[in-house]
């Protein structure tokens, strides 16, 4: 009787669970309105994946030690915009930008087109470009509230002066700010990646390893949260892969950098190409 | 790997690209033995460049004392523990350089150093080796020393910066040879950091890019000399243009010391990077010291230089050091003075070998008054 009893509760248990089972592919469910955040409790409602993920040892500098083992990844998407969660493990959180700390990192690729042939799952090829779509620990930090300042990362840091705080700029804000471009190159050149960030993601495109470049907005967003017992949960939305209509299928790969094991760049865990379904209500 | 010449090993070596000289190459001496380290460069250099948000670390000049000077901390024991034994044959450097010596899965041998490491830029400041006892700093010639060591940029033939690069967003100039971080395209991986085995390349925090020294390319293209230069209190740098060995000239001020003279002479040259800042090493270190920064060539220019008095084309040509701050491409000694050129060939400063020197009497009789030396 007692046994009975047990396993009359495991099995309600297990059906009034909300997760869905493991599937092979990427599912995106329909959704009339896309969770843009990693705890929405709708995420509960689309099955998961988990991808397998290898180190990226094609080309130097390569990862030769894997760390992170696997993402598990869940999707949503309306006729314009599709979401995705990542989840992965990794109990040291690494968002300060600092020299010899790399930050926590992930990132979704998508084939340019909808086409038999796929680009190569390593960053593209030449004439077959992917879509790249990149979140990162620190800009999280930062659209959450860090400052742009040394002080922010280091606060006993004593700086002297900067010279775009002198006095007589107090009543100019607009030379003020000329000069204080002046000594930010990458800003003053107009790199996306330079910051401050309003956003933590960024649109990219890839022909190939060593060619990552901004692309043209996909209309990136997303947001992460880190938890020290279950590790990183990121959501990263970005427009709808052009032709990818209900129950038609393109790929998706994904990417995972470990900020405290100097993971940047090409140093890096992967997948390979992962079939992605768009399914309707 | 491609295999490129190396004229400072005196051999061939492996490196992530083809050889590829540019038209000119940027390059200068620094006489060490008149360095005062009263770091009057890295201020000159610090407030034209980088006294920004993300800059406050960075000193793309530093000055650093030998033997316990360092910056970041330890750079330089740091590789040479890395890069383990190795051994010159004359001339020939049978080791291998940190190309040839880079791990599976990496572009050179290389480290990283953390933001501590960046926190101690005057570690060692002033420290001699050995210590000074007994009033031993009263007697010559003193058994301990020290001497300063002032770096930029080395603007590399062979950069590790630039092969440690995933993105191709480091490249050497064809028109002079500076080697510059594009800012529009770096990603902030940090690989030229780690590359780079004199750790010139710096991460900006702020804008998560990483920035160098750029040789201030806008004065050099304006035929000026780089503003840790023309600031030297102690005149002891002179910029301009190297030719590779078989191309020297004499009248070339760099070629004259670097390769006919061979007085001044690379720092580490056998990490095989070709470097380009050369160094008239200081005489009153020990000489094993010296060949372990400066290579084989240390005891025939510490012999050169101590001889510089007797040697008038020598010592007009160090003269020139400090007196302009035009590039002098040519220079010419006639009789106790020597002349400085330009690139037009046109006279830019004219100094002699030996300045006057006027003594003043301690007494002036005419005023019959002690002359006291106060402001």
């Amino acid at each position: 009787m007692r046994k009975t009893v047990v396993a009359l509760l495991a099995l309600l248990a297990a059906s009034c669970g909300r997760t869905p089972k493991p599937v092979p592919e990427v599912v995106s469910v329909s959704a009339a309105k896309l969770p843009l955040t990693p705890d929405d409790r709708l995420w509960d409602r689309a099955p998961e994946h988990a991808a397998k993920m290898i180190p990226q040892d094609l080309v130097e500098p390569r990862l030769l030690e894997p760390t992170t083992a696997e993402v598990r990844v869940r999707s949503f998407s309306n006729s314009s915009e599709i979401v995705f969660r990542l989840e992965w493990a990794d109990a040291d959180r690494s968002d300060r930008p600092v020299p010899g700390v790399m930050a926590d990192a992930c990132a979704i690729q998508i084939p340019g087109k909808i086409e038999k042939d796929l680009p190569d799952p390593q960053m593209g090829q030449e004439g077959k470009p992917v879509q790249v779509t990149y979140w990162r620990a620190d800009w999280q930090a930062a659209v959450d509230g860090r400052g742009d300042s040394i002080r922010d990362l280091h606060p006993n840091a004593s700086i002297d002066h900067y010279p775009f705080e002198a006095k007589v700029l107090d009543g100019d804000p607009e030379a003020r700010r000329e000069m204080e471009r002046r000594y930010a190159p990458a800003r003053a050149l107009g790199n996306l990646r330079a910051g401050p960030r309003a956003h933590p993601v960024e649109d990219l495109v890839s022909s190939g390893p060593g060619t990552l470049a901004p692309g043209p907005s996909l209309g990136a967003r997303g947001s992460g949260k880190h938890d020290a017992r279950k590790g990183w949960s990121v959501v990263i939305g970005r427009k709808l892969p052009q032709g990818l209509e209900v129950n038609q299928r393109t790929h998706i790969a994904f990417a995972v950098w470990q900020g405290t094991r100097q993971e940047a760049g090409a140093r890096k865990m992967r997948t390979g190409w992962i079939p992605l379904v768009r399914r309707g209500e | 790997m491609a295999r490129v010449y190396n004229w400072q090993l005196g051999r061939e070596m492996s490196y992530w690209y083809p050889e590829a000289r540019p038209k000119r190459q940027f390059a200068a001496v620094f006489d060490i033995n008149k360095c005062i380290a009263c770091q009057t460069c890295t201020l000159a250099c610090k407030t034209t460049w980088t006294s920004g948000k993300g800059q406050e670390y960075m000193l793309w000049n530093n000055v650093e004392t030998k033997p316990y000077g360092s910056y970041p901390l330890a750079y330089d024991l740091k590789l040479l523990e890395m890069l383990d034994s190795q051994r010159w044959n004359g001339r020939r450097y049978d080791g291998k350089t940190i190309f040839e010596s880079a791990p599976a899965g990496e572009r050179v041998l290389g480290w990283r150093p953390g933001d501590r490491d960046f926190a101690y830029p005057n570690t060692g400041e002033d420290d001699c080796a050995g210590e000074v006892e007994h009033g031993a700093y009263l007697s010559m010639a003193h058994t301990s020393w020290f001497f300063y060591l002032a770096r930029i940029c080395n603007h590399c033939t062979y950069p590790a910066c630039l092969a440690s690069c995933p993105r191709g967003s480091i490249y050497k100039r064809a028109e002079d040879g500076i080697v510059l971080v594009d800012q529009g395209r770096c990603r902030g991986y940090q690989e030229c950091v780690k590359g780079c085995p004199y750790k010139k390349v710096f991460y900006n925090p702020m804008t998560g890019t990483s920035e160098k020294c750029i040789a201030c390319f806008p004065k050099i293209e304006q035929g000026i000399q780089p503003q840790c230069f023309v600031n030297c209190i102690g005149k002891i740098r002179l910029a301009g243009w190297i030719s590779p060995p078989g191309q020297a000239r004499a009248d070339n001020p760099i070629d004259y010391l670097v390769h006919i003279r061979k007085i001044a002479l690379p720092l580490f040259p056998q990490f095989g990077l070709e470097p380009n800042v050369y160094y008239i090493p200081p005489v009153h270190s020990p000489p094993a010291f010296n060949r372990q920064l400066f290579g084989p060539g240390v005891d025939g220019a510490m012999k050169a230089y101590r001889n510089a008095p007797n040697d008038p084309e020598l010592a007009g040509l160090l003269c020139l050091f400090g007196s302009t701050e035009m590039l002098v491409n040519r220079f010419r000694r006639q009789g106790d003075a020597v002349s400085g050129f330009d690139g037009n060939g046109t006279e830019i400063v004219r100094v002699p070998l030996r300045e006057p020197v006027f003594v003043r009497p301690a007494f002036d009789a005419r005023n019959q008054l002690v002359r006291i030396n106060c402001p």
